[in-house]
């Protein structure tokens, strides 16, 4: 009898060693998506039989002492951003319902090579952007912990996903926050890796200059190794960095002891307020920092509004040339959120987008500056627990201020990782972001706060 | 913006825009042009903007 839930390394120990089939874990993961995937909605297309074909040649593999590693054999679910040989891959729209792509894309193939066993396609907001959405041809995914209340987004259908148990991890993609969004909401880890780190070769963009692929698991841990299967240069991206890959898993050390983390409280106290659910767990993950050793100090950064201000006007300037001709061509084929918010971006002029990324160079060096004397810096994720799916505002990437979007303007890792639940059982989370290419520095502090605290141990009832 | 200053917008821009969405659109577009002031500072002429992207390794 395979477990409901299980991480990504508990899984990975158990088939190194023979003790859990690959087959039987997929098998498992099917009938789970069969049970409960009618309230979630997660997935666009489960992939049963190519799934257990995977699993089968894994389990074949790891017979014959051919072990690749802790992503042979584990059951992941891809956004549907992702593409997919031979597999429509749609971006969750009307617009692209019918694309075939002929290749997987290049983290695709990557975490194929790992071993990974691919379940399906994963829902997203409208191209990763507009959303939730009720008038696409798939329904938007439900947050798992109670299912009237919204995921997130973009990467919506891996937050519903993973702490569901439906599969062990997934990609998502960030633009904007459409990693730790979900993350936050759902409660589960998400890392934003730094910009370059991961090829979005094959992944529909959204923003090009600010578009990230990256994990998302139960622990810092399990993001770790899919990081590590994920991440490396490829020509074929003009923006992936030519930089060397440490071993994640293995700066998992769970201590902080002498880390300096500055804490940007300003962002979620006054610039876009926290509820006082969240500013209480954040106050409380600072302290439980400082008593495992780390130091923490408050900084202040420009206010959060011109951060949201620099990385909004980039991405929607972008998206909209992507999507101009098909805005002009076939508008009522594209959701009415995402087409709304493309008929705003299409108001800012070519000056605009330029002094947008004018802004964008000095706050990538106010950022670098700040953190000179830091480690880390931190601060929310989301303002508050996640919301009702039914009430969230249709401009509301713009009406309040991001507190996600300034690491997509520097480029900096970044990471949403669960910090307590409200009284109803809704996740809370804090952001934890390092320096350029210290992917590792928030990897290793995120780990160490999950296994210092309780949160990890609870996951929804469904 | 006023209704008919986004008409002219979205015909310019060529986007066959339902006459339900309009004003909800009109509504906002407060925050697209508070939006590009905010990235607007007084800075030298020569102030480059952020590159993100390498050429291609050929």
């Amino acid at each position: 009898m395979v477990p409901d839930f299980l991480t990504v390394a508990e899984a990975a120990k158990l088939i190194e060693k023979k003790e859990l089939s690959p087959v039987e874990l997929v098998e498992s993961r099917l009938k789970r998506i069969e049970k409960l995937d009618d309230q979630l909605h997660s997935f666009i297309r489960v992939l049963p039989e190519a799934a257990l074909a995977a699993a089968r040649a894994a389990e074949s593999e790891i017979a014959a002492g051919h072990y690749k590693g802790p992503m042979h054999g584990i059951p992941i679910g891809l956004k549907d951003i992702y593409e997919t040989k031979g597999v429509p891959t749609t971006g969750h729209s009307k617009v692209m319902q019918d694309h075939v792509p002929a290749a997987d894309a290049f983290s695709v193939t990557k975490l194929r090579d790992a071993g990974a066993v691919v379940m399906g396609k994963l829902a997203t907001h409208e191209f990763a952007f507009g959303g939730p959405s009720f008038d696409l041809p798939w329904p938007p995914a439900r947050n798992p912990w109670d299912t009237t209340c919204f995921t997130g987004g973009s990467s919506s259908g891996t937050g519903a996903s993973v702490p569901a148990g439906l599969v062990l991890c997934g990609t998502g993609s960030d633009t904007g926050g459409s990693i730790r969004g979900p993350a936050a909401y759902c409660g589960l880890a998400g890392i934003k890796p730094s910009y370059g780190l991961i090829s979005r070769a094959g992944i529909l963009p959204l923003a090009f200059s600010l578009d990230h692929a990256g994990p998302m698991a139960w622990t810092a841990e399990d993001c770790a190794i899919m990081l590590q299967a994920m991440a490396g240069h490829d020509p074929a991206d003009p923006a992936s960095a030519n930089h060397p890959i440490p071993d994640y898993r293995k700066a998992l050390s769970g201590d902080v002891k002498g880390l300096r983390i500055g804490l940007i409280r300003h962002f979620y106290t006054t610039d876009n307020e926290a509820n006082a659910a969240t500013r209480d767990a954040i106050d409380a993950a600072a302290k439980k920092f400082e008593e495992m050793g780390a130091s923490v100090r408050e900084i202040t950064l420009s206010p959060l509004a011109e951060w949201a201000a620099c990385g909004v006007l980039i991405m929607m300037s972008e998206a909209y040339a992507i999507h101009e001709s098909n805005l002009r061509t076939r508008f009522t084929d594209y959701g009415e959120i995402f087409r709304d918010r493309m008929a705003l971006a299409g108001l800012w002029t070519g000056a605009d987008y330029v002094q947008a990324l004018r802004r964008r160079r000095e706050l990538v060096d106010e950022l670098d500056g700040a953190m000179a004397g830091l480690d880390l810096v931190m601060t929310a994720a989301s303002p508050t627990e996640a919301p009702k799916i039914d009430e969230v505002p249709k401009f509301a990437i713009i009406d309040r201020p991001s507190l996600t979007m300034p690491f997509n303007v520097t480029g900096s890792p970044a990471m949403s990782v669960c910090c307590g639940f409200t009284e109803t059982g809704l996740p809370l989370s804090f952001q934890i972001v390092g320096k350029r290419f210290a992917d590792a520095t928030v990897l290793r502090a995120a780990d160490a706060y999950e296994r210092a605290t309780p949160w990890r141990s609870r996951r929804p009832s469904l | 913006m006023t209704r008919s200053e986004l008409d002219a917008a979205l015909a310019r821009l060529g986007l066959d825009v339902p006459e339900a969405e309009r004003d909800g659109i009109a509504a906002n577009a407060h925050y697209v042009e508070k939006m590009a002031q905010l990235v607007k500072k007084p800075r030298w002429v020569g102030a480059e903007p952020a590159h993100t992207v390498a050429f291609p390794e050929k």
